[in-house]
């Protein structure tokens, strides 16, 4: 059973929703003015991996200070198959140095990765819209366990790829759990699959599913503007 | 302390960073998916002594696992120095013992550098790596992969929603029929997939790095399209535990996989001994 969320100020799903809703916000932002350039670049010629890199690094890395949030990377990941030079592409900044990930594969033997099927990539490519992706060990970008925001990009109608952040799990609980703790104990935040992001609950474990019929027994709310619900018990 | 791939040799160096068991340093020389992840064990930065050594051991094990391709060109000594963190003249005498083994070449002009010797063959190197390995080596290697494997897919079993297991799936059974180094890319991926679903990321590190040490083994395995057959089976039989959500059945149907690749590489190194 799922409520529309409240609008008291205050209420567990009005919080998570403002506090991933930053997120997409400053996603949605930088992505406006990143499409122009990059539509921009384009009419000049096929667009190269080093170009695209040029382009996304004044964005990715305003994005960390930009926000209250823990963001660990930040950056965009182009559509398969839309470069020049290569057949998948991460435009990607992360950790506490901001360092530009250099991933072996893309500049020793350009090897295709292929991420259309990770969540982060898929399902905003599949909706055209901002999507929480995960909990999920991110073996490819961070190696922690992580939640991926992320937005589609469309250039005249065409999907180009998708801009993200990473926050790590460890750093949203620091900064959740507290603020949920007070609200109840029995609350989970959980995403479309029934995976529990966190839990103010000693009973439910972060990355422990709710499934089926227990799932569809517990009170829900949903977290406005973004595929997760904050359910009770 | 070495792996199986390098039994004899003993590093007296300081911890060389992803040998061990230590985790890499957040760097900038990162890493991706399946050849990358084996990759970006090769390309971060190195240590303060001995980096010649260590360049050099470096960039050999990845030619022996296949990671660096035969023909395949290396990165300049001025980035190969930025990665590692080295001075240029520290890769360029790691390079200078590498093209002496015979496992790089140089050559010059437009298009020059150093590249991986044609006949640089991983089949070769690892099929020697068990030829002079130890029954007692391969077995406690296979028990330690087989120990994290297990418990990321039984976690895996508990916590996975179908819908991810079929993901998996359909990527597996999409890649084959195309060729070994292919299929052994789409496998490990698919492994590694599959313990990220287990949400432990102390787990699938550790499991990644195994399935990096032991891939080019199971891959001489694979040289027997029969095998890769059974192996697609096997891994579809995981995959329906999995959705299933039966953690018992899950697990000791890895226990059977890896008893059985183990059996096959004991039989092929007595073999290799015998002739």
């Amino acid at each position: 059973m799922t409520v529309p969320a409240q609008s008291t100020i205050g209420s567990p799903a009005t919080i998570v929703a403002d506090y991933f809703g930053q997120a997409i916000d400053e996603l949605e932002s930088w992505k406006a003015k990143f499409s122009a350039d990059l539509a921009a670049a384009r009419a000049r010629g096929p667009v190269t991996t080093d170009t695209l890199d040029a382009l996304v690094a004044p964005y990715a890395l305003r994005t960390f200070d930009a926000l209250e949030l823990p963001v660990y990377g930040s950056g965009f990941i182009a559509a398969l198959d839309s470069l020049a030079d290569a057949s998948s592409h991460l435009a990607w900044w992360q950790g506490a140095d901001r360092a530009q990930l250099v991933l072996a594969a893309q500049s020793v033997n350009k090897e295709a990765i292929d991420y259309s099927e990770l969540e982060w990539y898929r399902v905003p490519h599949q909706t055209g819209e901002a999507h929480v992706a995960g909990p999920y060990v991110d073996y490819l970008c961070s190696d922690e366990y992580t939640i991926t925001i992320a937005s589609p990009v469309f250039l005249d109608g065409e999907f180009v790829g998708v801009a993200g952040l990473d926050l790590l799990i460890d750093q949203v609980e620091r900064d959740l759990l507290p603020v949920l703790a007070p609200l109840g104990d029995d609350l989970s935040i959980v995403n479309g699959v029934g995976r529990v992001l966190l839990s103010t609950s000693p009973h439910r474990e972060t990355g422990d599913s709710i499934r089926g019929a227990e799932l569809a027994s517990l009170t829900r709310t949903a977290c406005p503007g973004m595929a997760l619900d904050v359910v009770a018990g | 302390m070495g792996t199986i791939a390098e039994p004899e040799r003993r590093s007296t160096l300081p911890s060389e960073i992803g040998q061990n068991g230590e985790m890499p340093p957040r760097s900038s020389a990162h890493r991706h998916g399946r050849p990358a992840r084996l990759l970006s064990a090769v390309f971060h930065p190195i240590g303060d002594e001995g980096r010649a050594s260590l360049v050099e051991r470096r960039i050999a094990d990845a030619i022996r696992g296949g990671v660096l391709h035969a023909g395949e060109k290396l990165p300049s000594e001025h980035d190969l120095a930025q990665t590692f963190g080295v001075a240029p003249a520290t890769v360029r005498e790691a390079l200078l013992s590498l093209r002496s083994r015979g496992l790089l070449v140089t050559r010059r002009g437009r298009g020059g550098g150093s590249f991986v010797a044609d006949s640089a063959d991983p089949m070769a190197f690892t099929t020697e790596a068990l030829r002079s390995t130890t029954r007692v080596s391969l077995r406690d290697a296979a028990t330690h992969y087989l120990a994290i494997t297990r418990a990321c897919v039984e976690l895996a079993a508990r916590r996975a929603d179908p819908s991810e297991v079929e993901l998996i799936r359909a990527r597996v059974h999409r890649a084959h029929g195309g060729d070994l180094r292919m299929w052994r890319r789409i496998v490990d991926d698919a492994v590694i997939e599959l313990a990220a679903l287990s949400q432990s990321a102390r787990l699938t590190r550790e499991q990644m790095r195994l399935q990096a040490e032991l891939s080019p083994f199971f891959a001489l395995v694979d040289q027997d399209e029969r095998e890769q057959k059974r192996r697609l089976d096997a891994l579809d039989s995981i995959l329906d535990a999995v959705a299933d959500a039966d953690p018992g059945r899950a697990g000791d149907l890895v226990a059977e996989a890896v008893a059985h690749d183990v059996t096959w590489l004991i039989d092929h190194r007595a073999t290799l001994e015998a002739q």
